[in-house]
């Protein structure tokens, strides 16, 4: 990210907004993994329902445990899960669609896009349940469907941009030469790709946090551990009862994380937009 | 017509077949749990296990039992529910009609609402109304399917809200019990799709507004209806069209997923959800191979229309 590229984002109220709430949920995250905050989310301190107070500032659930350490928890596991299936779809997604541009309307072309129109022909739940059910519910089935799914806009992405950079001249020179192919794509064709890569991945980490949670609610999720997706649905057994701790405790923060990281993604976008015409 | 582009995108759509069934047998029957051992008793002698596994199939050839997958999508003799004892057959059959009348509605106005948003937000470009809906659209976009779905039954089906419709259930007989129990789950899908749909045309129109022919036809003085209807979205129907068939399959998926397990609505997703539960082969393998086989079927269809639509298409 150029220092120009940060004025902008700067002058972005809505980014900044969105950028300070991730600060934030990222800062929870860090404590939790510390062992600074959310430690007792599975220590069961107090009756069953219990209504907000000093002590539990959301109430208890079922079981007695408080509500706001597991909602501070689940912060930690939205994160890894973000971050794990962010990093690695990107990975997956950059090298793939760099290796299809630049080798663009050959075989490998060919295969990776087939690869990738069989994936984004089954619809996502299902592939997440199919791999479940080869995996025999292992916890990282549901990260594994994501990084496999997810992948596939990356490299769209990153195929059309490559096939656009491969043209310019800087490319022709290393090419004049004798750089090696491979060499040149990961060293001169791919950095040049890093603001998109920047707002894709935000994106891509809104869906993986909102995918957990519907995932979770169906059993394909999180089996080990809180998260918001479990607390979710946990409190659709409790609200025809009355009980709303979970669901107002574990709403509330999904619903802030994923409007920070949408506004931050919003204002990459024009942040880094190089289509502006500068000044 | 173009003969030989309908030639070519047919046969396109052949790999794409194969690989979408190669992957649901791979995952599901290939992969999938051994049911040997369940079906023997205590201290199975090793000609047993051998003459189980036989009647299963799975000494075949690995090919032969991915052609076996195959032969059972084409004929759609699907095998027998392993939870009701049931032909998945017959199962599909009558839960298919639900799960289209659950989610046609929210589907239809869901894309309206947003065509229309959009229309309007990219009509008033940089204005207040834009910046408002704009604003009111990542907000919608921001909120969970599953969070949706809990707050609205909290407001109109509970007595802490508005308590005006069930809570759960599905006992449609005349329209006036059908508008009782899809209502709801009408809302929800209409809430959950309407950001991303809104943004989605706002885009398109704010494009196809920007355009010099538009520009002229407003300064000759055209009237906005004439310029948005006779103009604008005749000449965005292409981009239009594509979002419309790509969100079939995960409005009628994941919407039928999500609400009909939620509401307890027994259509394909409650039975594709049960299935994920219990863990039940026969039905899962039929659902993901038959949706992924249906959703390349469409995606043909609709490359095969846009060249009928724009012949450029064909060309390039």
């Amino acid at each position: 990210m150029t220092r120009d590229t940060w004025q902008r984002l700067k002058c972005d109220r809505y980014g900044m907004t969105g950028l300070i709430i991730v600060a934030i949920f990222a800062l929870i995250a860090v404590c939790v993994w510390s062992g600074l905050l959310g430690q007792g989310w599975s220590e069961v301190n107090g009756n069953r329902f219990e209504s907000i107070s000093a002590n539990h500032w959301f109430g208890t659930n079922r079981l007695g445990q408080d509500i706001l350490q597991r909602m501070l928890f689940g912060t930690a596991t939205a994160f890894e899960v973000g971050l794990l299936v962010t990093v690695c779809s990107t990975i997956l997604g950059t090298v793939l669609g760099g290796l299809a541009g630049w080798y663009s309307h050959g075989w490998l072309d060919e295969i990776i896009l087939w690869f990738k129109g069989v994936l984004d022909s089954i619809p996502f739940y299902l592939f997440a349940a199919a791999i479940a059910f080869a995996l025999q519910s292992s916890p990282w089935a549901m990260h594994l469907a994501m990084i496999i799914t997810f992948w596939t806009t990356t490299a769209r992405i990153i195929r059309g941009e490559v096939m656009r950079i491969k043209e310019r001249e800087f490319i022709e020179a290393a090419r004049a030469i004798g750089q090696p192919g491979l060499k040149t794509v990961f060293r001169h064709v791919l950095p040049n790709t890093f603001h998109i890569l920047l707002v894709q991945g935000t994106i891509v980490f809104v869906a993986a946090i909102n995918t957990e949670v519907i995932l979770s609610f169906l059993g394909l999720g999180i089996h080990d551990g809180v998260s918001w997706g479990l607390m979710l649905a946990e409190s659709s057994q409790e609200v025809l009862g009355g009980h709303f701790g979970n669901f107002i405790a574990a709403g509330t923060s999904l619903f802030l994380l994923l409007m920070g990281f949408n506004l931050l993604a919003d204002a990459l976008q024009d942040a880094l937009d190089t289509r502006r015409a500068p000044g | 017509m173009n003969g030989p582009y309908l030639t070519r995108r047919l046969l396109y759509g052949i790999p794409l077949v194969l690989g979408v069934t190669f992957i649901s047998f791979l995952l599901m029957v290939y992969f999938g749990p051994d049911k040997t051992y369940e079906l023997i008793g205590k201290n199975p002698t090793a000609q047993q296990i051998i003459e189980v596994r036989h009647a299963l199939g799975y000494d075949r050839p690995f090919l032969l039992r991915y052609g076996d997958y195959l032969k059972e999508l084409i004929t759609l003799d699907l095998g027998i529910s392993d939870s009701t004892g049931e032909p998945v057959s017959v199962i599909l059959r009558r839960t298919l009609p639900v799960s289209i009348t659950l989610v046609v509605p929210g589907f239809i106005l869901g894309n309206l609402l947003g065509l229309g948003l959009g229309l309007l937000a990219a009509w008033y470009r940089g204005k207040w109304l834009d910046k408002l809906v704009m604003s009111a659209s990542v907000v919608g976009m921001s909120i969970s399917f599953l969070v949706i779905i809990i707050g609205l039954q909290i407001l109109l089906c509970t007595p802490y809200g508005l308590n005006m419709f069930p809570v759960r259930g599905w006992q449609v007989h005349d329209p006036g019990s059908y508008f009782y129990y899809v209502a709801v789950p009408t809302l929800a899908l209409i809430l959950v799709t309407l950001g991303y749909n809104t943004r989605f045309y706002r885009a398109v129109m704010a494009d196809e507004i920007e355009r010099d022919h538009i520009r002229t036809l407003r300064a000759y003085g055209a009237s906005p209806t004439e310029l948005l209807f006779k103009h604008v979205l005749k000449n965005s129907l292409i981009p239009v069209l594509t979002r419309i068939m790509f969100s079939v399959p995960f409005v009628l998926i994941s919407g039928s997923l999500l609400l009909e397990s939620y509401f307890g609505i027994p259509g394909v997703g409650l039975v594709t959800f049960n299935a994920i539960t219990s863990g039940d082969q026969p039905i899962l393998k039929a659902v993901v191979g038959l949706t992924g086989v249906l959703f390349v079927v469409a995606l043909t269809i609709n490359d095969m229309l846009y060249s009928v639509v724009d012949p450029r298409i064909a060309k390039s």
